[in-house]
């Protein structure tokens, strides 16, 4: 696998499962 | 609003995943990430999350959770009652998707049955989906979907529609687990993944990658469909809209993610070795997403090792994917026929019986099937331009101070918001329509106005307008059933 790949898979799920447990956290917090 | 009709903290969480994640998450996704530069694609994606998606759906949760009505009540209560026809517009167009959406359903269902009992990856598939697809069997697998999603929602909000989403829910995610671990391990799925995740930054530059990006994020989460405002109906009084649809958001893409770690690289190593490997499989991923589905995977999975039992594996998040989705949308008509005062059991017998006999026509002829998903998936657009209007009409200061937010939360929309919808939505929707007409009229420029063509302009304006002048006749009479008069 390429680097530029590799780089971009992590990035893409990165945001995308660090958003998903950030707000899931948040709501638990909040409510 | 009584207990039995309100979601719990995690409950309106699954459920606003379960309306969000559909078909187009396992069957879209991945064609489209593939075929509009991968890498650079999803980063248009994901920025349209955030000034498309959570935005609309934030508002829409907020919406339901304020006036406690449906789609048509809620446009009214905030707009007027002369203006309730944009809400019914909105609905009709939600509801035109799910009479074929059944369908959908019912076809994912009968390949599921089929793999798993009836040897479907030793038949020839191409002809396999021919003769299924102009058979009467399809109009069964219809009725059998709307029977199961009608039969959940009857029993209500905790006891059907929540209780299925904490099942649906998280089996998806672990059966899309497998499938990309079974993906993985193929050989030749690392091209699949270097073909998926290229950046090339490039296509940043190329408008077709950020209007289908806007699409995709707009028909994949469900923002500008009324579903999450019908939602919202059940939500808590604390609920923070904000966090709430943003969670949705994000694990809606992690299921489009998944999907496509799971089929790109499958169809790569089918391919490994080859000449032209990645030709091939662009090839494959422009022939829609029936043609994906139903005609190359079964293919694709009959080469791999324990083919049988990973094709059954996938039927089976696709089913829960529709299931989790076509749940929202039968509620979303049935809470309309609520708000006239119906009870839940009588909204649901009537919303299934319409469903099925609405549903037929599609079951039965993929002409017919082909033009509607052509008109009321673009109906989205609109019925997001609705949504638009009433927060403009509102204001949208008010709609963020006095709607979304309350006194106890602590995690608030800002000023951007305001900014956000007075000029990037509008520029969104006008680029979305612009765009479509256009590449609509160059596809066709002889027979673009012809309104008897399957998928012309003209046919789309003709079924837009019919729908809209009957909203507009009888506005006074839809109003009245749902006593907007008086409340």
């Amino acid at each position: 696998m390429t680097i530029e790949a590799l780089l971009t898979m992590i990035l893409i799920f990165g945001i995308c499962l660090g958003g998903f447990i950030l707000f899931l956290y948040l709501s638990s917090k909040e409510n | 609003m009584k207990k039995s009709e309100t979601f719990s903290r995690w409950g309106i969480i699954f459920a606003g995943i379960g309306m969000a994640i559909g078909t187009g998450n396992l069957w879209r996704f991945p064609r489209i990430a593939s075929q509009y530069g991968g890498g650079a694609f999803m980063i248009a994606w994901i920025v349209f999350l955030f000034i498309w998606a959570i935005p609309l759906l934030t508002v829409e949760l907020a919406l339901g959770k304020k006036i406690r009505m449906g789609v048509i009540g809620s446009f009214g209560k905030m707009m007027g009652r002369k203006y309730a026809w944009m809400g019914t517009f909105v609905a009709f167009v939600t509801a035109a998707i799910t009479f074929y959406y059944t369908v959908v359903t019912g076809w994912c269902v009968k390949y599921l049955f089929a793999t798993c009992f009836q040897g479907l990856i030793r038949k020839e598939p191409i002809q396999y989906w021919e003769t299924f697809s102009t058979s009467w069997e399809p109009v069964g697998f219809h009725f059998l979907a709307v029977f199961i999603g009608c039969s959940i929602i009857y029993f209500g909000v905790v006891k059907g529609i929540e209780r299925a989403n904490k099942i649906l829910i998280p089996s998806l995610f672990v059966l899309l687990l497998i499938a990309v671990g079974r993906s993985l391990t193929l050989p030749g799925a690392v091209q699949g993944l270097n073909f998926l995740f290229s950046p090339n930054l490039a296509q940043l530059g190329n408008i077709k990658v950020w209007l289908n990006a806007l699409s995709q994020a707009a028909w994949s989460t469900g923002a500008g469909w009324g579903l999450m405002l019908t939602l919202g109906v059940y939500s808590r009084k604390k609920e923070n809209p904000l966090l709430t649809t943003a969670t949705l958001g994000f694990g809606n893409n992690m299921a489009s993610l998944l999907a496509a770690a799971a089929v790109i690289p499958t169809v790569f190593s089918f391919f490994a070795g080859q000449n032209l490997a990645q030709e091939k499989v662009l090839d494959i991923m422009k022939q829609g997403n029936e043609g994906l589905t139903f005609k190359w995977i079964p293919i694709l999975f009959s080469q791999i090792p324990s083919g049988n039992f990973f094709l059954a594996l996938f039927f089976l998040a696709l089913c829960f994917a529709a299931f989790s989705s076509l749940i929202s949308q039968l509620e979303l008509i049935s809470r309309i026929f609520m708000d006239t005062g119906l009870t839940r059991k009588k909204a649901v017998t009537i919303v299934g019986v319409c469903c099925f006999v609405l549903g037929l026509p599609s079951a039965l002829s993929m002409g017919f099937f082909n033009n509607q998903d052509w008109v009321w998936a673009m109906g989205l657009v609109v019925s997001g331009s609705f949504f638009l209007i009433l927060i403009l009409k509102a204001g949208p200061r008010k709609i963020r101070e006095e709607i979304i937010t309350r006194p106890e939360h602590k995690i608030r929309l800002g000023r951007w918001f305001d900014f956000l919808v007075t000029f990037f939505l509008p520029v969104q929707i006008i680029a979305m329509l612009g765009w479509w007409f256009w590449d609509s009229y160059s596809a066709n420029p002889g027979n673009w106005w012809n309104i008897l063509s399957k998928t012309s302009i003209g046919t789309v304006i003709f079924q837009w307008a019919v729908a809209l002048g009957i909203f507009i006749i009888f506005n006074k009479l839809i109003t009245k059933k749902l006593s907007l008069d008086k409340k």
